[in-house]
């Protein structure tokens, strides 16, 4: 019987197999990925035990900051160049295809209707400064001055099928919303989503549906 | 899988080249660790919890109301969200009674309140049969204040849902005997 031989090999791991999983892993993560997007002001929303996904598409949100500034953004780009389109037409306001450019690149703006263009204009020089300029938000208060009104009629104009989200940050205040609820009130929209975070319900507790 | 086939010569020319004895094993500890990196850099940039919404239907301002009637104070539970989180609670009695000033509660969100609705609406449905359609003639009335945030607004209608109060209301303005019942509570 011959002497064992001990093996010389250095001990060395088949990687293949984890590299393997990692690339899956990978692929996954990437073709599932939504990106942040770049929001004009960061919202903490407050969060309920409601378990109703927001719709990814065909939406419209209403974004309340903290400082009850009011943000409107609409999600797919054609529908935000038909709105500009259609506000254009009604306030008598020209666009160059540059300032439209920006405009279809932005999740949601703050801006009133008469300083649109320079703050465009920002965007068309700088693309990179423009998240600096302080936005004043959508002017919501008196009914004849309401911008968010005609935005949210616009923006329907351009996309019947939009449903509509209100993000409300957790310290802003009532009124606001108030205002808010008021302009779609005034166009018929009686149902409406609240966007919030989701937070688990209590004990025991079950959905009647 | 990282192994490529050795010897592709065929048999007879086995004896005569010698091929080079050199592995072709390549080490996959970088890739790996690449990997990893990416799927980590992925996770961390994408938005990991997706937002839930609650969905909010307010009565048609246009449609014209037919004539319905009064609703009992004893079916009622008014709630004020006042400033610095505080609710201000009517249980069971209208602003105009006597009493109402005494009676007029203070509560903190959270435990508190739940349990304030949950024995309002145990009282009521006590007091009263469920309606035809077996929902509770219990019926709550939110009254957010100029001072309330939307995050006070938010928790009363998530407490309606905890509490399974189908019938609320949520009004924006105070009757005058409110305004007078809550003084300077009401700013």
């Amino acid at each position: 019987m011959p002497a064992l031989k001990p093996k010389r090999n250095f001990p060395m791991m088949d990687m293949t197999a984890m590299c393997d999983v990692a690339f899956l892993l990978l692929t996954f993560f990437i073709l599932t990925a939504q990106f942040k997007s770049q929001d004009a002001a960061t919202i903490e929303t407050p969060s309920s035990i409601s378990a109703i996904p927001v719709p990814d598409s065909d939406i419209m949100i209403i974004s309340i900051g903290k400082d009850g500034k009011v943000y409107f953004g609409v999600d797919n780009q054609q529908t935000r160049l038909a709105m500009l389109e259609n506000i254009s037409q009604t306030e008598g306001i020209q666009f160059s295809d540059k300032q439209k450019k920006v405009f279809s690149l932005q999740a949601n703006f703050g801006v009133p209707i008469r300083s649109l263009p320079q703050w465009l204009n920002v965007g068309v020089t700088n693309p990179d400064k423009l998240k600096d300029v302080p936005q004043p938000g959508v002017p919501t208060d008196s009914t004849s001055q309401n911008e968010l009104a005609k935005w949210i009629y616009q923006a329907r104009r351009a996309n019947n099928k939009l449903r509509i989200a209100i993000k409300g940050d957790n310290v802003s205040k009532f009124p606001v919303f108030k205002d808010v609820m008021a302009s779609l009130q005034a166009q018929n929209i009686n149902k409406f989503n609240l966007v919030t975070g989701s937070e688990a319900p209590p004990a025991g507790w079950t959905s009647d549906k | 899988m990282a192994d490529i086939a050795q010897g592709g010569g065929g048999g007879h020319g086995d004896k005569k080249v010698r091929s080079k004895k050199a592995s072709t094993r390549v080490d996959m500890t970088p890739m790996v660790d690449l990997g990893f990196l990416l799927i980590t850099f992925f996770i961390l940039a994408t938005t990991l919890s997706k937002p839930k919404s609650m969905s909010l239907a307010v009565p048609d301002k246009q449609e014209k109301l037919t004539e319905t009637e009064p609703l009992k104070a004893s079916k009622v539970l008014t709630l004020f969200l006042g400033k610095d989180n505080t609710v201000w609670a009517l249980d069971r009695i209208a602003a105009d009674d006597e009493k109402a000033k005494a009676e007029l509660k203070k509560v903190s969100y959270g435990p508190d309140l739940r349990t304030l609705i949950f024995q309002a609406k145990a009282i009521v449905d006590r007091e009263n049969p469920k309606d035809d359609k077996g929902v509770s003639q219990f019926v709550c009335v939110i009254k957010p204040l100029k001072s309330s945030t939307y995050k006070n607004m938010v928790d009363v209608l998530d407490e309606m849902a905890v509490t399974k109060s189908k019938r609320y209301a949520l009004v924006d303005a105070l009757t005058t005997t409110e305004k007078e019942l809550l003084g300077d509570k009401a700013n």
